[in-house]
């Protein structure tokens, strides 16, 4: 044993540190609580409009506007159905006609970037950093600047009114969000297992196919989501080349309830708004990992 | 015939050249250790062997065919990465398999070799699992379990063993050191660890930024090295260097007195004295000088002794482990002519 | 020649369908754009060469084309600080492992992914009708909303709230941002007894720099090309009196609605014109005010 003793001044030296570090963690907590208030509240108005429209699309007409309450005082559920019918083509078809595109679309952009994504992450040939630097410039180019000379293309191969102007750019890496993406993932992949898989006999498509695909998983689907999410979304392309309603995708049917003169309908119009982003809603919930990774690991949109 | 001859190879990155013109005969059967110091080359001169690096210059054959434009998989070799570069999604029977069916080989006879590689490394209760399900020691094991199932004409391994801790370090070298005596086929192994290459080799290549500096058995590069890197790089602890002027046969050394240099070695001018620390001998020698002792490494069997002498040198020594010396202790030593190495202002071994 | 052959063949092959499209949907396009710009053309007789008239035309007479310039350009100065700073405001709320992080970050990260939609658009304009949602909660308040759909004065507003609210990607970027800055600096800096708005600009924006430089050049660009938003809240046409005249919605109505591809041509390079300038402003001031860690000096 040794002689130390504790002395009264030790003691109170001791407290004081005590008392400090509660007051220190008492701060700390306040201000937890603080910033819990804040994101709550900041998250509840961020959603609060989409409750809004889910509320609204089974409200009557005459209770929407004006009515900040999220639960109807009746639900009137038929705004549904009247609205799966309230253009002269159902619905039905519209959604359809967008499965259609947006899944040869997904296929495309999947295989059609990540064979570009591979050969930028993990092959040698010449003139590859000039390519790497244009494929990175066109994420710039807005497709404004492209459309009319894709369209008069398009036009004179007589594509307008299909989906090929849809879907064929996308078997053609037209998006080099993906291809960036992907680089991003495949340069984490050891460079020693494709080695090895050449010892093992492998043609560079055997380890793109057998290595650096089932290795990617997690890449490929985060691609094919985001690529789901945007083409389901897609605006303007369908716009500029569907002419014909039999044609249209689900926003540009959406676009046509407010164009057809002045109809009151909008509890239909929110309730084909909510069924429009539901399928987005849904993989979001289901995959939100994946966005939210793919977003950081990317860096990008 | 050699099973591996390099003439005048080279490798450059752009304008940066790395590999300086190799010439190298690899002979059949033989465990070649590629040893250097980190950045030197060897991983680049494996891997132009194994066709993972292109040839910016001359010709690498393998056995009589001359291999620069053929790609790894025809060389009929198997190569041992450093990271072991298993395929994660791959079971430990997949993975061995994984060449051989690209091979196309029969069914059976892929299992004949899957099963025969798995009792040879004692991996038979692996053979489902995932790499990430194993450790250090069983990857490494699976790794070279890939290399053997092909039964190739030529091993290649990249520092194999360096990523296990020191403890399955030497039992990994045991162990393929036993499989090299069972499978008696060619291997090339680069290494950073000198001890390493002394204890597998059957011979040695001592590469230093890009070119052979030497190449010979463990043996003659112990003894014999073809100039001070060699001399230095081989052996552990190091061999002491003292600087010395020579002249009329006999050298005088820097601040400690003359050494008569030993018959059939003639200098003059600038030249460096090698002494390895077992060499030098405590009391009195060919060269006698006095120091006192600044560190005492006991390692058991034996003591490390740093020496610094009158001159301002440091010499290490080799002491008996019962001998019991402190630091601070004042001490004569002895330095005998005929076991010193002497390499000449260029660093060039003399006689 | 064999081997120059081999070594690039396997390259090549993989990146042919990005080639192609590189060629036909992207270079070719831009090319053609460039001398489509130099005539008159409606799609139904052959293009017919005008020299530099459509920018002269553009420049000198065209009032639009200087509304959709001032509408553009407002959207996008207002716009991009306010939802950078709105999104560093949030990642900094959410950085250092507040519970229920995974949820803040998916519901603040959902309008990002819807702001774009069509049901999203048609939303906004219900809510920001005359009795719509965001003027009864004015009224809440004691205030009188405005017009916002029909007075000039308010309508880009909408269009900025919108992409406010869509601040979630740069947010997870922040995220990530500020993750990577090492605890031990901000804990240095507390013993030499630093605030928190002095930690703030000592160390959280000099070592978050390139990270919002990224941010910074990634919304502007797509500021400058948003379209849908704008198209469908002002009815296609840009009203209320131009004042939602973005550029992409008057390229897109000289194109579609008017088939002066020619002259929307010009608009279009004027438009890559206008963000590869304002790209390149961004990159070269950028040496003055990001400082990669990984740089010397
Ligand atoms: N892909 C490459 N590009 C440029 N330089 C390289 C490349 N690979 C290796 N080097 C350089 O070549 C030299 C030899 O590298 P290496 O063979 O890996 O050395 P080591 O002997 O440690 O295995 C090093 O200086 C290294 O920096
Ligand atoms: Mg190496």
């Amino acid at each position: 044993m040794t002689e130390a003793t504790i002395t009264p001044a030790m003691l109170s030296t001791a407290e004081v540190a005590r008392a400090y570090r509660e007051a220190k963690a008492k701060r700390a907590k306040r201000a937890a609580l603080l910033k819990h208030v804040f994101l709550i509240v900041t998250s509840l108005i961020m959603i609060y409009p989409l409750l809004w429209m889910l509320a609204s699309s089974l409200k009557p007409d005459n209770q929407i506007f004006g009515d900040l309450g999220l639960w109807p005082r009746e639900f009137q559920w038929q705004n549904y159905w009247a609205g799966w019918n309230a253009l002269p083509v159902s619905f039905t078809t519209f959604f359809w006609n967008s499965t259609v595109v947006t899944v040869l679309s997904v296929i495309g952009n999947v295989i059609s970037c990540s064979f570009a994504a591979y050969a930028f992450a993990r092959l040698e040939f010449s003139g590859k950093t000039i390519w790497f630097a244009l494929m990175m410039m066109t994420l710039m180019i807005p497709y404004h600047v492209v459309l009319i000379p894709q369209y008069l293309l398009f036009l004179n191969l007589g594509w307008v009114d299909t989906y090929l102007p849809l879907i064929v750019p996308r078997f053609l890496a037209g998006d080099a969000f993906f291809i960036f993406l992907m680089i991003q993932f495949f340069r984490q992949l050891p460079r020693e297992l494709d080695e090895a898989a050449m010892i093992d006999g492998c043609s560079p498509f055997k380890i793109y196919w057998a290595i650096i695909m089932p290795l990617s998983l997690p890449a490929m689907a985060t691609a094919a989501i985001f690529s789901f999410i945007w083409t389901w979304e897609d605006f303007l392309g369908p716009l500029v080349y569907l002419n014909d309603m039999e044609d249209y995708t689900v926003p540009l049917a959406l676009r046509s309830f407010i164009s057809s003169d002045g109809v009151s309908q909008y509890g239909p119009m929110f309730a084909m708004s909510i069924l429009s982003i539901l399928p987005i809603i849904l993989f979001f919930v289901i995959f939100q990992r994946l966005i939210i990774r793919g977003i950081a690991m990317s860096g990008l949109k | 015939m050699a099973a591996v001859t390099l003439s005048e190879v080279r490798k450059a990155y752009g304008n940066v050249a790395v590999i300086h013109g190799i010439d190298l005969a690899v002979n059949s059967g033989e465990f070649l250790v590629l040893v250097g110091p980190s950045g030197c080359g060897k991983s680049t001169l494996l891997r132009m062997i194994a066709g993972l690096e292109e040839i910016t210059d001359g010709t690498i054959a393998i056995g009589d065919r001359i291999v620069n434009d053929l790609p790894a998989s025809q060389r009929n070799l198997s190569m041992v990465f450093q990271s072991y570069a298993l395929y994660p999604h791959m079971s430990v029977r997949k993975n061995l398999a994984f060449g051989l069916v690209n091979l196309r080989m029969p069914r059976d006879e892929i299992d004949r070799r899957v099963a025969e590689a798995a009792r040879i490394l004692r991996i038979e209760e692996l053979l489902e699992r995932k790499p990430r399900q194993l450790s250090g020691g069983q990857k490494q094991r699976v790794a070279i379990g890939r290399a053997i199932v092909r039964e190739p004409q030529l091993f290649l391994f990249d520092e194999p063993l360096s990523n296990l801790d020191a403890e399955l370090r030497v039992q990994m070298r045991v162990e393929l050191a036993s499989l090299y005596n069972r499978l008696g086929t060619t291997m090339i192994y680069v290494t950073h660890d000198q001890v390493e290459a002394m204890t597998m080799a059957t011979r040695i290549v001592v590469l230093n930024k890009g070119r052979i500096e030497q190449v010979g058995t463990p043996y003659e590069l112990y003894n014999a090295p073809a100039n001070l890197f060699v001399a230095t790089f081989i052996g552990s602890p190091k061999m002491n260097v003292l600087a010395g002027t020579a002249a009329g046969g006999r050298a005088e050394i820097a601040g400690l007195g003359m050494l008569d240099l030993p018959g059939g070695i003639s200098a003059d001018g600038q030249i460096s004295i090698g002494v390895r620390p077992e060499q030098v001998v405590i009391g009195a020698g060919d060269l006698t000088v006095s120091g006192t002792i600044t560190l005492v490494e006991y390692l058991g069997s034996e003591v490390f002794l740093y020496v610094r002498l009158n001159s301002g040198d440091t010499l290490l020594v080799q002491a008996p482990g019962q001998s019991q010396y402190k630091i601070h202790d004042s001490i004569t030593l002895g330095i005998n002519s005929k076991e010193a190495h002497y390499f000449n202002g260029m660093g060039l071994r003399l006689g | 020649m064999l081997r120059f052959f081999r070594r690039n063949f396997a390259g090549y092959a993989f990146l042919s369908p990005w080639l192609i499209g590189f060629f036909l949907l992207a270079i070719g396009p831009i090319l053609a754009s460039l001398y489509l710009s130099f005539t008159k053309y409606n799609v139904v007789r052959p293009p017919q060469w005008i020299g530099l008239d459509n920018y002269f035309y553009m420049f000198q007479m065209d009032q639009r084309f200087w509304k959709a310039l001032q509408v553009t350009f407002s959207f996008v100065v207002i716009s991009v600080p306010l939802k950078l700073i709105f999104a560093l405001g949030v990642a900094m709320a959410l950085d250092k492992g507040i519970r229920a992080i995974g949820w803040y970050r998916a519901l603040f990260y959902l309008p990002s992914i819807l702001g774009g939609s069509i049901a999203v658009a048609i939303l906004w304009r219900q809510l920001f009708n005359y009795d719509g949602v965001i003027n009864s909660i004015l009224r809440l308040f004691g205030g009188d909303g405005p017009y916002w759909l029909s007075d000039p004065k308010y309508s880009l507003w909408t269009l900025i709230v919108l992409a406010i609210w869509q601040f979630g990607s740069p947010m997870l970027i922040f995220l990530a941002g500020l993750r990577a800055i090492p605890q031990e600096l901000y804990e240095a800096a507390e013993i030499d007894a630093a605030g928190p708005v002095r930690k703030f600009f000592a160390i959280t924006v000099p070592l978050l720099a390139p990270v919002i430089f990224f941010n910074l050049v990634l919304q502007m660009i797509e500021a400058f090309k948003s379209f849908s938003g704008a198209f469908i809240i002002s009815g296609g046409t840009g009203a209320p009196l131009d004042s939602l005249l973005f550029f992409t919605v008057y390229l897109y109505n000289e194109a579609f609605s008017f088939l002066r591809m020619g002259y929307a041509s010009a608009l279009a390079w004027v438009l890559l014109l206008i963000i590869a300038l304002f790209t390149a402003i961004a990159f070269w001031t950028s040496k003055y005010w990001v400082h990669y860690e990984n740089e010397r000096g």
